[in-house]
């Protein structure tokens, strides 16, 4: 599995309801039906758990869409 | 109304040559049981009257001998756990006082060296009878204190007086229906009060009690088979390492038990569901109390829907949920009646008594047919956002997990949330379980806020001498 398919697949996790039409590596926040505050932390979890990476704050606040989060990944593995 | 030397000597008049006591090395009637008292006694009759005597035995027949004689020499038994740590073991006997330090003779080495005002240190050997004049004990005296796990905080000392004690022996014999026909197993420590309490109950109703030291699962199916054993007491984890551990055909002893009691305010569902498949007629029951409240309220398991249930309010006993918040059902448990103490033996934590409730701490709602939940621990609570978590409800989510031994959830401060989940978890032995696996499952199962934001693996928790995990520590 390359490191594309393990960010899409963190989104998939995280948003149990989201399907592949509706997945878009440029899609930003406001465009996913339940990506809140809540579910931005999940994901953020999720992301440090799998690459064993920390973000700052200031790095979470600007993750707002797939493409990203997986640029904030590589800059850190 | 009852004092707690009359147990024994009623019991003694009625049936003098009925097995009253079996440990691992000796058996004893009533009447045999009595003289030993008697005798013991008269040593400790030197003392003056509500002096505090503090005991450290295992369980054995020592421990009922020199509790009695304790009792009905009119002294205080103070009650020390085997497993109890060098500090607190100091601390314990400085608030206590004690005049005389007994000792079985194996945990001699353990108060020789204590630091000791004005008392005395004697191994239960060394106890010798010696005339002197007998004392009566009276209802409202104090007859023994245990210090309370120290779950929650430091150990508080719980003197419990021979009234309260009578009422709480009355109801459980009551509750769960026990008889003189009974022989009761008996795996758990004396020095607290569920043990302490089976003990009692045996003596008020003249069955015969099986003392276990540290038993295993083999050990508790044998003792069963054995002694025609009726009813066991016994901690959750006991339970279910036996259901767990043991195969099925093993398991046949059980199934002729009438009952299974134990004493937690979460008893695993699967496990009571299997011990009720087990049992052929029996009962598998819990109660919820505090060592300051004991056997508040029973919970008879025989209504599936209620299988999170601590029960309904023991008879004479008031519970009432105490509300500051915005949920109105959900609250601080407050419990009044005669099996609430008086005070503790310190007098700096009297804040823990309004009126004459007593205010547990513990997290609770009833149900409309009455039935109390316990939730949690007020303390525990974790804040998010103002959305209010219970640590034991993402606990249980997780535990449903295989690989996974303990876990505890704890409040972790956080910039925007207030606080959210940290979980700290302890894996089994082999496991290979990781962060990831733990959230995904978490993700799935529970509502976003109150997925956990760290999650962190432990070796072990601190715990308290009776075994339960320290939570004020990991936070």
């Amino acid at each position: 599995m390359n490191l594309n398919d393990d960010v899409k697949k963190i989104f998939f996790e995280t948003f149990p309801l989201l399907t592949e039409s509706d997945f878009s590596w440029e899609k930003t926040q406001n465009n996913y039906d339940d990506w809140d505050s809540f579910a931005q932390l999940n994901l953020i979890t999720l992301t440090e758990a799998k690459f064993e990476i920390n973000f700052s704050d200031d790095e979470i606040t600007s993750i707002n869409s797939p493409k990203t989060l997986l640029d904030m990944i590589k800059s850190k593995i | 109304m009852n004092t707690i030397d009359k147990f024994l000597t009623n019991s003694c008049k009625s049936d003098p040559g009925k097995l009253a006591l079996i440990d691992d090395n000796s058996k004893f009637t009533f009447l045999e049981l009595e003289e030993k008292v008697q005798k013991f006694s008269s040593f400790l009759n030197q003392f003056q009257e509500k002096s505090v005597i503090s005991l450290l035995f295992e369980n054995t027949s020592e421990f009922v001998i020199s509790y009695l004689a304790t009792i009905n020499s009119g002294c205080i038994a103070h009650l020390i756990p085997t497993g109890i740590s060098e500090s607190n073991l100091q601390n314990q006997i400085s608030s206590a006082q004690p005049t005389l330090v007994l000792s079985s003779d194996s945990y001699f080495s353990k108060i020789k060296n204590l630091e000791l005002e004005n008392s005395m240190k004697v191994k239960f050997s060394e106890v010798k009878e010696i005339s002197s004049e007998k004392k009566i004990p009276s209802s409202n005296d104090y007859a023994y204190l245990i210090y309370t796990s120290g779950t929650t905080s430091t150990p508080k000392g719980v003197p419990i007086t021979h009234s309260s004690c009578d009422f709480s022996t009355k109801n459980i014999a009551r509750t769960l229906h026990y008889s003189k026909n009974d022989i009761d197993l008996l795996p758990l420590q004396l020095s607290h009060s569920f043990g302490l309490g089976c003990l009692h109950t045996s003596l008020y109703v003249g069955s015969t009690l099986v003392l276990q030291k540290n038993p295993n699962a083999t050990d508790i199916l044998n003792s069963i088979k054995k002694y025609n054993v009726t009813t066991l007491a016994a901690i959750p984890s006991t339970l279910s390492n036996i259901t767990s551990n043991v195969s099925d055909d093993s398991l046949a002893p059980l199934s002729n038990l009438r009952l299974i009691i134990t004493n937690s305010t979460f008893f695993p569902p699967a496990t009571i569901r299997k011990l009720k498949n087990i049992l052929n007629t029996g009962i598998v029951a819990t109660y919820y109390g505090l060592t300051e409240a004991s056997r508040s309220t029973f919970m008879l398991f025989d209504d599936e829907k209620k299988i999170e249930s601590v029960g309904k309010p023991s008879e004479c006993i008031e519970i009432k949920i105490h509300n500051e918040s915005d949920d109105e059902n959900i609250g601080e448990v407050w419990i009044r009646g005669p099996n609430v103490i008086d005070n503790y033996w310190e007098k700096e934590y009297s804040h823990n008594k309004s009126d004459d409730w007593l205010k547990t701490g513990d997290l609770g709602r009833f149900d409309d047919d009455g039935f109390l939940y316990i939730l949690g621990r007020v303390d525990d609570l974790i804040n998010i956002s103002g959305e209010k978590v219970y640590p034991q409800e993402i606990e249980r989510i997780v535990k449903v997990l295989s690989e996974i031994d303990e876990v505890v959830a704890i409040p972790m401060k956080h910039n925007s949330f207030g606080e959210v989940v940290k979980l700290l978890v302890k894996k089994s032995i082999n496991s290979k379980i990781s962060s990831t696996d733990i959230l995904t499952h978490c993700i799935k199962n529970m509502e976003r806020f109150k997925v956990p934001a760290k999650i962190e693996f432990v070796e072990d928790f601190p715990r308290t001498d009776y075994g339960k995990i320290k939570r004020f520590m990991l936070k």
